[in-house]
């Protein structure tokens, strides 16, 4: 009986010892989605997750945490030991948190996993609207100053990047910003006519237009939208643009600094096996993203890139509560 | 009439029939703790069904939503902890008919009620969702601000004694949900530089708070008062009940629908509007409203319930969720490569039928599960003080950790609920600051969104309520309740009608 209860424990013992010298990962991983479920970035995060969960051999549980613009999520990961097994599934936003006092953390205290994909940004009207293209609705916002609403989402979300680079590019505009919970809740206000202009992500959009509930204006892009193919880019509206352009919100799976090499590499082997999925790349295509699937330094450098045009654009809009140079980040070079 | 037959595709399919009877069961528990809330429930499946079929698991989601809306009223009667913020109105009622040994007889009429209800809110959906549709879209933030008032101005009928505390409640609730970082321009409001504060303070731990815990703490000072018998013998509702109740189901089903097919809105919100329905309409109720009134217990039922079906008016029509689970279910959609949007009821009608069906079948399941097992949970009630105090603990400490995985919360649902013990020991009603977090947002959001449009010009905010039919017959019912509710009102009537009688 004894030596049964011996021989049991020591088998315990060993099979606990082949677990631990077993390679990431050897328990749950968590992802820690900054958004609401639902939304854009849930969406893309459980779409691609099942596929790397596949090729890494281990289960990814998702949770929404979300408040304050995302940050409780990203302060979680941060507070979080840096072994792997807590992962950020973010969108932009985090970029801006520094320049527009919204924490002390941005992805720099991250190593990007994957940037998965980046969204196009676009405007649309009220099917009511009195203009049918971007140069229209400019004509009609000199004629009548401070009558035309123009839906927002709070500062730092894209709308406000996208007003900003207009009111750069095209001078002041005179118009009624009026804020919404966030893209979807303002195109249902769009539609109700309670807003007449709303730059939104083009995915969030597509349907909308598809059905004839509202109409396309610009796009904000230096190609042609495969999806979109007759709606005007804003490089062809004004070659100004061309600065600021190609501009989008993405997806992205981060690790906190000081994880160990192994656990990143095999995190990013499995999230770049999953970006090359069929099946999610169609969905990301139905939904007009843009596939990314960049890691390493191409990602570090798409981060920087990205969060020094921005933060520089709102800066100049005199959006920001700090100067971007206060956390060293350069101005872009035109 | 092709596409119209995929409404029996469920009833065809055993497996998706177990499916939504299997969620639906689920949905009941999992809605009647509180905490765990439906949303919470569906977005965990999102991933849990990625690779089944569509079918499967859209039947397996609404079997849980339709349960869990209901399935918040269990704990709202046996425990004054309501499961589900769509619950709170159930409890103001329900608990007092537990206390009187009648919890039985409370959770049959609920059941029913609910079914009742959600049958409204189906064939609504199914007759008329472009319409509805369509009149929920011209809804603007004015016309959101109005409802909010309205809402506001319930603080009366949920306060039973001093007006004057109540009001003062809705206040401190309307406060308790500014908290945190002003969703509109990210400012922080009564934050205190706090990080803890930047999100808010979660409304599921104050409900829980103010309703569990203070409970617990309320009936520490009777521990060794014997629990009342529960009759058992009258559960199901006799068809002259159902009977004597069916215009007031009528008219609250209506009114759960509209609010659940408002996006922005939900069954919370709804439940509460139609329980001052009831109260408002109800000249003389067997049972005093607070006490145990019967009508207190169908107008929040029947409406949360049709607001489910409401809820998807939207969702299937325009693309855009009537509430947070519909949300959910939109990105389900998206994952199962659909596209939800105004063209699936072009693209795939009989996605629409389909759902329609198995709302249908999951409401059935609804009745089944509620009127089973009803005697062994009315024994809850009759458990000594001693064993059920720790058990509300327990299920609020869990609840309220639950929400957001949050040790904090945990906090905030204990301080709230001490606060909530004092409150109700200095005759401070504590529905009305549910009601003012629950509301908070609206009210701001909407008041702010309307008056920027108007460039904030008091003006022109005014002449568009006036020029909107919409807004204008909500400014009139405004104004109505508000006159009705003071001396005003009582006087004039007296001179009008007095004299004439």
């Amino acid at each position: 009986m004894s030596r049964k209860l011996i021989s049991a424990l020591v088998a315990l013992g060993l099979s606990a010892t082949v677990a631990t010298a077993q390679e990431y990962p050897t328990k749950e991983i968590q992802g820690i989605i900054q958004w609401g479920a639902g939304g854009s970035t849930d969406t893309v995060m459980r779409s691609v997750t099942p596929h790397a969960e596949e090729a890494l051999g281990g289960t990814v549980v998702m949770q929404n945490m979300t408040g304050a613009v995302g940050a409780i999520a990203l302060n979680y990961v941060v507070d979080a030991d840096a072994d792997g097994y807590t992962v950020l599934m973010g969108a932009e936003n985090p970029m801006l948190y520094k320049v527009m006092g919204l924490g002390d953390e941005d992805y720099s205290a991250f190593t990007p996993i994957n940037i998965l994909a980046r969204g196009t940004a676009m405007l649309v009207a009220n099917n009511a609207a009195p203009f049918d293209d971007y140069a229209g609705m400019l004509a009609y916002i000199a004629e009548n100053p401070g009558e035309l609403k123009l839906g927002a989402t709070g500062p730092g979300g894209l709308p406000s990047v996208i007003t900003a680079m207009m009111n750069t590019v095209e001078g002041e505009l005179d118009v009624i910003s009026v804020p919404y919970d966030g893209d979807g809740p303002a195109l249902t206000a769009l539609q109700g006519g309670a807003i007449d202009v709303m730059p939104a992500v083009l995915g969030a959009a597509i349907e909308g237009i598809r059905a004839g509930n509202m109409k396309p204006i610009l796009i904000f892009d230096t190609e042609t939208n495969a999806t979109l193919p007759e709606v005007q880019i804003a490089t062809d509206a004004n070659a100004a643009y061309a600065t600021y352009l190609p501009w989008g919100p993405f997806f992205g799976v981060f690790a906190k600094n000081g994880t160990p090499d192994e656990v990143i590499n095999a995190l990013t082997a499995a999230y770049a096996t999953a970006a090359e999925n069929k099946d999610f790349i169609d969905l990301m295509a139905g939904r007009g993203f843009t596939m990314m699937n960049i890691s390493g330094d191409e990602a570090n450098a798409f981060l920087t890139k990205w969060q020094q045009g921005t933060a520089w654009l709102l800066d100049d809009a005199g959006l920001t509560q700090a100067s971007p140079e206060e956390f060293g980040i350069a101005r872009p070079a035109n | 009439m092709e596409t119209l037959m995929a409404i029996f595709t469920i009833f065809t399919q055993p497996q998706l029939l177990l499916l939504v009877g299997v969620g639906t069961f689920a949905g009941i528990y999992i809605g009647a703790i509180p905490g765990l809330s439906v949303t919470m429930a569906v977005s965990i499946l999102i991933s849990f069904t990625f690779s089944w079929d569509v079918y499967p698991a859209i039947s397996l989601m609404v079997g849980i939503y339709m349960g869990g809306v209901y399935g918040g009223s269990r704990t709202a009667i046996l425990l004054n902890i309501p499961g589900a913020p769509s619950a709170i109105a159930t409890a103001m009622d329900g608990y007092p008919m537990a206390q009187k040994g009648e919890a039985g007889q409370a959770i049959g009429v609920t059941t029913v009620m609910s079914f009742f209800g959600g049958l409204i809110g189906i064939f609504v959906l199914a007759v008329a969702a472009p319409f509805v549709a369509d009149f929920a879209i011209t809804f603007q933030p004015r016309d959101y601000m109005l409802l909010a008032v309205l809402g506001i101005l319930l603080v009366g009928s949920l306060s039973s004694g001093s007006l004057v505390k109540g009001i003062f409640a809705g206040a401190l609730g309307i406060a308790i949900g500014a908290v945190g970082r002003d969703p509109l321009t990210f400012t922080e409001r009564f934050t205190f530089d706090l990080r803890l504060m930047e999100g808010g303070i979660s409304f599921i731990a104050v409900m829980i708070g103010m309703f569990g815990v203070s409970e617990a703490l309320q009936q520490l000072q009777n521990v060794n008062m014997k629990a009342v018998r529960q009759k058992i013998d009258r559960i199901m509702p006799s068809f002259g009940t159902v009977k004597k109740y069916l215009p007031l189901s009528l008219q609250t089903s209506s009114i759960g629908v509209i609010i659940g097919a408002l996006p922005g809105t939900g069954g919370d919100i709804a439940a509460l509007m139609a329980y001052d329905h009831a109260k408002r309409i109800t000249k003389k109720p067997k049972v005093p409203f607070g006490k145990g009134a019967m009508e207190g217990l169908v107008a929040p039922e029947t409406a949360n319930n049709a607001a489910v079906g409401g809820a998807f008016i939207p969702m299937m029509t325009l693309g855009i969720p009537g509430d947070a689970v519909t949300a959910i279910m939109i990105g389900a959609l998206f994952i199962h490569g659909l596209n939800p949007g105004p063209m699936l009821m072009v693209d795939q009608p009989d996605m629409f039928w389909f759902i329609v069906g198995a709302l249908l079948m999951a409401n059935v399941f609804m009745l089944i599960f509620g009127l089973t097992g009803i005697k062994i949970f009315t024994k809850i009630v009759e458990m000594p003080r001693s064993v059920i105090i720790p058990l509300i603990l327990l299920l609020s400490i869990v609840g309220a950790y639950a929400v957001n995985n949050s040790i904090t919360d945990v906090y905030w649902m204990l301080g709230f609920g001490v606060f909530g013990y004092f409150m109700r020991h200095y005759g401070y009603p504590l529905g009305p600051v549910i009601l003012g977090v629950i509301l908070s947002r609206l009210l701001d959001d909407n008041w702010r969104r309307a008056i920027i449009s108007e460039r904030e010009d008091l003006g022109s905010f005014f002449e568009g309520i006036i020029t909107s039919p919409l807004s204008l017959t909500l400014f009139i019912a405004v104004i109505l309740i508000f006159v009705s509710q003071t001396s005003i009102w009582t006087f004039a009537k007296n001179r009008l009608f007095g004299k004439a009688s």
